[in-house]
């Protein structure tokens, strides 16, 4: 019975380590965060980040090519042109709202809906342009040529095309609507 | 206030991610400084959402388009702090070494300042004086 006792007293002991040891781990909370914002308002937040991500890399791309390829001959620099269009349609696309285009905004704006339209057409077509411009510079000024060094052409496609897919996903990835 | 522990915790990454940026230029196999220019976009992250807040009134749950234009200029700040330090590798100005220092060294403090956001700088009464 002494024996028994003991044994109670060591087995009390062992789940005293136990609580004791549980408790060290339990402090940890892994779903336990306050993420109870709809998804609504979070695809917002990741359209904006994806939208940064993908307009910040195609510079960087740029920059890249223009480090390593710094002469005249093997990377022309009037080519930086059409990132630079591309940007500026970018700007025009993301400064007029869709809800301006459509009409129901609250304020009229300065240019009124006709002058979205106008504004948000003549961005559109700068953004093809400069993605059609960026593939035309890549086949027509590196690979029919054959030039040795190809890289600065295809960086300037991926600039374009990281932009254009930027401003896209800026405009089209976010919704207008404020009332869920 | 959300405790000091936090704010330990915080400084701490904080200190571990400069010493990785340190490490990456002051090795004796590196010896190059160039890294350092990510520290202007350390410096540069939290402003655009500072600006964002100060300008909007309203902070409820609803879409915020300054807020949204906020995070594409961070995420663009964040992109370009990893863009620099390859560059800097590929044209052979540092090392590849001292490049993915720099670049552990970006993760650690972007985590920290989004730590720092996320703690203190979240709630309806964002004002200076919260300290």
């Amino acid at each position: 019975m002494h024996m028994e006792q003991s044994m109670g007293v060591h087995n009390e002991h062992q789940k005293e380590k136990l609580r004791t040891m549980s408790g060290f781990l339990e402090s940890i909370r892994c779903g336990d965060c306050e993420c109870n914002v709809d998804w609504g308002e979070r695809r917002n937040t990741i359209a904006s980040i994806g939208a940064g991500v993908l307009f910040f890399t195609g510079w960087w791309i740029i920059i890249d090519a223009a480090v390593k390829y710094p002469d005249e001959a093997t990377f022309h620099h009037a080519y930086h042109t059409c990132g630079v269009i591309a940007t500026v349609a970018f700007l025009m696309i993301n400064a007029v709202s869709n809800g301006q285009v459509r009409g129901d905004s609250y304020s009229e704006g300065c240019i009124g809906q006709t002058g979205g339209r106008v504004w948000l057409f003549i961005g559109f077509m700068l953004a093809f342009g400069s993605l059609i411009a960026s593939m035309w510079i890549l086949f027509g000024g590196f690979v029919v040529p054959k030039k040795p060094v190809v890289y600065p052409g295809i960086a300037v496609f991926f600039q374009n095309a990281f932009i254009f897919f930027g401003g896209l996903v800026f405009k089209f990835g976010r919704t207008e609507d404020l009332w869920q | 206030m959300a405790g000091i522990k936090a704010l330990v915790g915080l400084s701490f990454s904080g200190a571990i991610g400069l010493t990785f940026l340190l490490l990456g230029c002051a090795l004796e196999q590196y010896g190059v400084y160039w890294p350092l220019f990510v520290l202007i976009f350390y410096v540069l992250s939290p402003i655009p959402t500072f600006i964002s807040r100060r300008l909007s009134d309203d902070s409820d749950a609803t879409s915020n388009a300054s807020r949204e234009l906020a995070y594409f200029f961070t995420t663009g700040i964040v992109v370009s702090a990893f863009g620099l330090p390859i560059i800097l590798a590929r044209v052979a100005l540092i090392q590849w070494g001292a490049c993915g220092l720099v670049m552990a060294g970006n993760a650690v403090i972007f985590l920290t300042i989004l730590g720092f956001f996320l703690v203190f700088g979240g709630g309806d009464d964002f004002s200076w004086e919260q300290w």
